[in-house]
């Protein structure tokens, strides 16, 4: 076996050129497909741990017909206790409960639509990273009297600055309409345009008594410890109480759910997309090194040598210039993806266009050991499968043919 | 007993479409320690034959039968294990390993018969000083001359301490110093250590070194000669 591994190496290095130009391919096509395959993953990850840290959170709670009908009265029933629940249960980081009303939103300019979001400021700050989206102002926190904070985006349209004044109309719980002003405190801007246009946030308890008069909640958010199970603890809280829906963010956001099933997809086919670029490069690479040895080949198993040994001699040198490649492209895409991850690909020049998508500028690549393990074996499988045709041929080379005479 | 013994040897290239007769009927057969030139035009069929007694080819009918056992109709697997035991090759264009030194090359075959690793280094070191490539055992093919790679080849096919030794053309592609420098050494092996050597040639060279000349015509024996000089020789 040494013997057949060292004429394999020495056979790689009889044409340096050839040799190092399939070596590179490999290792730069490696090195582009895992580190794309990064990126995607962590503009999806960032995507998913955005949506869940600054809003969604990993489980809520609402009325069961809540988020169909979005009645004002649908609110949840015996919050209290479940508050008391959530305070007690280890798995539970923090929580927040949330008032809401869909309603208009007047400035002297013009009137749009805007989802209403009352929120407890400090169980907020505990429980998402939403604050970190303030542009301008005070995170509600203000001396004024109701306080009021709007998407960059909204504020842009109607032109309006901080300490301007808006009114909103919503319905209340008993069906009228309500039309409250509310002074401008702050801007924020999130990664969705979308959302900063169409949503407002409010104080919970100046949004409650215009609602009704009495303490209620439409939503409570639940962030969990790292390793709590979203599922569990759902199923936990729809199981300890009646008249409650708690659902898991995947639940709440399908398009979240499928963005982390397409990240695994997507990992499969770039490294597919690759590996079969770089098969056709091994390929056509080792069939050229074996038609170039034909009588060389020929003349080994003439003298001796067992066509189970050429087929090796064959296999070992594919697998050698493949596999070094593939564990040197591997090695330099882990020590990107480790750098980037840190500092960030910066996309700002698509800023905007990205932003209207929701999706931030910065993407931190990240690749998980078992998604680096999944490629390794994606590409030895393929270097396996393309090393095998020109072994097989190698094995099937007629000695008198090849060596043409005795 | 004869070393090899062919019987009836015939082969038929195409036999369904435009046949063609490469041997016709060849019965020889060839003793320890002889020194055998096959001549005779090209496509008489002397390549032929010595592919047969080769076990690279296989006859249409007939059989081969090297030092008692019959080749012909062994699987290929087989053949190519009875190849490496038996039968030493120096083929006209060299056919060295060519990432391997002349050392490498006369070890390897020793390495495919796995053998001791001591004596394998000691045999391939006497093999070649044998030939007078004492010095050059770390050359690699492409900085050796014509001359001196075919000598590796002779101490290559002799390293595997094969029943004869056939060799196609020897001399074929070196100038005549070379040529007869080869023929010397091969000449000295198979007098001193009564090693067979069995020749294809058109090389006047060989024939006239060689002791038994076999000329072959259009696939059959014309003539067998054993040389006056051979007969003083042995």
């Amino acid at each position: 076996m040494k013997t057949i591994l060292i004429i394999a190496w020495r056979n790689i290095w009889r044409h340096p050129a050839r040799s190092g130009v399939l070596l590179a391919a490999v290792i730069a096509g490696l090195w582009a497909g895992v580190v794309t395959v990064g990126t995607m993953n962590g503009l999806l990850q960032q995507r998913v741990d955005y949506v869940i840290d600054s809003e969604l959170a990993h489980v809520q709670i609402h009325h069961p017909e809540f988020l169909a009908e979005r009645r004002p009265g649908d609110y949840i029933p015996g919050h209290q206790q479940i508050f008391d629940w959530l305070g007690n249960d280890d798995r539970v980081k923090a929580f927040s409960p949330r008032t809401m009303a869909d309603g208009m939103i007047q400035s002297p300019l013009k009137t749009s639509g805007v989802r209403i979001r009352g929120i407890d400021v400090p169980m907020e700050t505990q429980t998402t990273t939403f604050h970190n989206h303030l542009t301008e102002g005070d995170y509600l926190n203000a001396g004024t009297r109701n306080p009021i904070l709007l998407g960059k985006a909204l504020a842009d349209d109607h032109k309006m600055e901080i300490g301007d004044r808006v009114v909103l109309f919503f319905e209340d719980t008993s069906g009228e309409l309500t039309s409250v002003a509310f002074n401008i405190a702050g801007f924020f801007n999130s990664a969705s345009t979308d959302y900063d246009q169409r949503n407002v946030l409010v104080r919970s308890s100046d949004l409650m008594p215009l609602l009704a008069g009495y303490t209620h909640y439409h939503e409570i958010a639940i962030s969990l410890h790292g390793d709590a199970n979203p599922a569990q603890v759902a199923a936990d809280l729809n199981a300890a109480f009646q008249g409650i829906e708690a659902e898991t963010w995947r639940e709440l956001s399908p398009e979240l759910n499928t963005l982390v099933e397409l990240g695994g997809v997507m990992l499969y086919i770039v490294t597919i997309v690759i590996m079969l670029a770089l098969a056709f490069g091994i390929l056509n690479t080792m069939l050229m090194a074996l038609f170039e040895r034909m009588r060389e080949i020929g003349m080994l198993m003439s003298i001796g040598m067992s066509r189970s040994r050429v087929f090796m001699m064959i296999l070992i040198e594919s697998i050698i210039l493949t596999l070094g490649g593939a564990l040197a492209g591997m090695l330099l895409a882990w020590g990107s993806i480790y750098h980037l991850s840190g500092s960030g690909v910066n996309f700002g020049m698509f800023a905007d266009g990205i932003a209207e998508l929701g999706w931030d500028h910065m993407i931190y690549p990240v690749l998980s050991m078992p998604e680096y393990i999944t490629i390794l074996g994606l590409v030895v499988f393929v270097t396996m499968i393309s090393s095998l045709y020109p072994a097989i041929k190698a094995i099937r080379i007629n000695p008198l043919e090849a060596a043409k005479q005795v | 007993m004869s070393i090899v013994k062919t019987e009836n040897l015939s082969k038929v290239y195409n036999p369904d479409t435009v046949p063609v007769h490469a041997l016709k009927d060849v019965t020889l057969s060839f003793e320890q320690g002889e020194f055998t030139s096959v001549v005779g035009p090209s496509g008489s069929g002397k390549t032929t034959l010595l592919n047969m007694i080769g076990g690279l080819d296989k006859p249409t009918s007939g059989s081969v039968e090297i030092d008692g056992f019959v080749i012909t109709g062994l699987k290929d697997s087989k053949l190519i294990d009875f190849r490496l035991n038996n039968i030493g090759f120096v083929f006209q264009h060299y056919n060295l390993i060519p990432v391997f030194t002349a050392f490498e090359n006369v070890s390897f075959i020793m390495l495919l018969q796995k053998r001791d690793k001591k004596e394998l280094k000691q045999r391939a070191e006497e093999l070649l000083k044998a030939v007078g490539l004492g010095d050059r055992m770390d050359a690699i093919p492409s900085k050796m001359s014509g001359g001196q790679q075919q000598r590796v080849a002779v101490a290559r096919a002799l390293a595997s301490e094969p029943k004869f030794i056939l060799a196609d053309e020897p001399t074929a592609n070196l100038d005549s110093e070379a040529a007869m420098n080869l023929l010397d050494i091969m000449e000295v092996m198979n007098r001193d250590k009564n090693i067979t050597f069995i020749f294809s040639t058109h090389d006047q060279r060989v024939i006239d070194r060689a002791r038994r000349v076999i000329t072959m015509v259009d696939g059959a024996i014309y003539s067998d000669e054993v040389k006056e000089v051979a007969l003083v020789n042995n």
